[in-house]
């Protein structure tokens, strides 16, 4: 068994990594979308085989929608028409590779350098309950602060945008206008 | 159970299922008009897929043909995955473990995507409309439903399916908790676009995302979708109706009765309600299901405790 679950860790990781690349290099903004959340899945895969299994799944759960959200709004803010025609994922080219290859070998020397635990997950542990357990108990505070924060970034980012409605200032509620000109 | 064992139960169970739910389309059809070459309720269903079998695929100029072919594909797999997580009697399933209740929502969120990707595939108007009508409902539904089925976790005090039927024992949770089947139930609609929330693929955009594929892609996205309508109804019947337990018969059956009574009361709705505009879906789910949900979610919470 434990052979069969390193063949799904290795198949996980290496799609969650060819998967990321692939983001950047395809030409269609709904794809770069989709081969993001292909490999968060694999990343929810990789947390599912760590026993963490709500993590793992919950995170496939969100990022279905997410990634849907985050396709549509690009699609929506590119003066591209409909965001159908092929355009390059990539700009900024020098930031991004200085910037790239930082969080590359910074994330490599914690992977050689951290003192990673080595200890399995004993038997009869129940992941969910102890998350629960933390979310709504020692970490309250600090979820719910961060909670309430989202909720009320949300709800700005929506009172922002939504200053023009169909037919005129939000506020204005949803009536059609009148097809009598006014004025002279 | 063993692996290669699960999967051809659950593509056998997901066959069986989605042919019934074929006949009780069908049987309802015959009621409200017979159509022409009509073959009697338990040929129709073959009859059709045959006649698609035979019938030549179509192309559109550039389409994204990787996910084209795959999305129907998709659909199918995210059908049986749903299914998997659901035990068909005491103790019989086959991905149930410890959080079975996020892997089925995980699955149909997941449906929404592999419906967009299926309409943006084609590079056609009609199926992109028809995956952004999917993005719109999936989006506005995906709260309430969510909500509506996890409230069902609370009296169980686990994520798993079966301790979620277990916990039923006294009391099935459609009494329990009364608001919840309602709007999971409507949601479901939402998740499987059929019936007045047939909106991806509706009549109006000429099918929508199956505008432009004939043949076998469109017998495969069919089945597919039945696939998650049957899934849609064995959570349903798990969920609120207290799945396989029930007196006399055996569990299995319980759960087959359940699994079809839903699926019937979705598939009749079909053809009994107009179908919805995309705007008063959205409508629904915000300013309706959702408020209903959340007051779902706090009575049945303090109901537990």
């Amino acid at each position: 068994m434990s052979g069969v679950i390193d063949l799904l860790f290795w198949a996980f990781g290496a799609s969650a990594v060819v998967t990321g690349w692939l983001v950047f290099r395809t030409d269609s903004m709904v794809r770069a979308a989709y081969w993001l959340m292909a490999s968060f899945v694999a990343v929810g895969g990789i947390l599912v085989l760590l026993d963490a299994q709500f993590l793992g799944l919950i995170l496939i759960l969100m990022m279905a929608g997410e990634m849907t959200i985050m396709a549509i709004f690009m699609v929506m803010f590119m003066m591209n028409p409909a965001g159908l025609n092929p355009m390059t994922m990539v700009h900024q080219h020098r930031a991004s590779i200085i910037s790239g290859a930082g969080a590359f070998i910074v994330l490599a020397l914690v992977a050689l350098f951290a003192n990673f635990l080595a200890e399995p997950v004993p038997t009869g542990a129940e992941p969910t309950v102890d998350l629960g357990v933390e979310l709504l108990g020692g970490s309250m505070l600090v979820f719910e602060t961060a909670g309430v924060a989202l909720l009320a970034v949300m709800i700005g980012a929506v009172a922002l945008v939504s200053q023009q409605g169909r037919f005129g200032d939000a506020e204005a509620g949803s009536l059609e206008p009148s097809l009598e000109t006014e004025g002279p | 159970m063993n692996a290669l064992a699960s999967v051809v139960f659950v593509a056998l169970v997901l066959l069986v299922a989605t042919y019934l739910v074929a006949v009780i389309d069908a049987t309802i059809m015959i009621r409200v008009s017979r159509g022409r070459g009509y073959t009697g309720v338990w040929m129709d269903p073959i009859a059709r897929a045959a006649r698609l079998m035979m019938q030549r695929g179509s192309r559109t100029e550039r389409p994204d043909l990787q996910v084209w072919f795959l999305a129907p594909a998709l659909l199918a797999g995210l059908g049986a995955v749903a299914l998997a997580s659901i035990p068909v009697a005491a103790a019989v399933h086959v991905a149930d473990n410890g959080a079975g209740i996020v892997l089925f929502g995980a699955a149909m969120l997941q449906v929404m995507v592999a419906v967009f990707l299926h309409g943006w595939a084609a590079n056609s108007v009609f199926p992109m409309l028809g995956a952004f009508r999917m993005a719109a409902a999936g989006m506005s539904m995906s709260i309430p439903f969510s909500l509506a089925l996890i409230t069902t976790a609370l009296p169980a005090e686990s994520l798993s399916v079966g301790a979620i039927i277990v916990s039923q024992e006294g009391l099935w949770n459609v009494v329990r908790q009364p608001l919840g089947l309602p709007v999971y139930l409507i949601t479901a609609l939402a998740f499987s676009f059929w019936g007045p929330m047939q909106l991806p693929d509706a009549a109006d955009l000429a099918g929508g995302t199956t505008a432009e594929i004939s043949g076998v892609a469109l017998l495969v996205w069919r089945v597919a979708r039945i696939g998650v309508l049957v899934a849609l109804s064995a959570m349903g019947a798990a969920a609120f109706l207290g799945g396989y337990l029930g007196p006399v018969l055996p569990g299995w059956l319980w759960m087959m009765v359940k699994t079809a009574g839903l699926a019937t009361v979705m598939v009749w709705s079909g053809h009994h309600f107009a179908r919805m505009r995309i705007e008063s879906v959205v409508f629904l789910g915000w300013t309706l299901l959702l408020p209903i949900a959340l007051v779902d979610v706090f009575l049945s919470g303090a109901l537990t405790l």
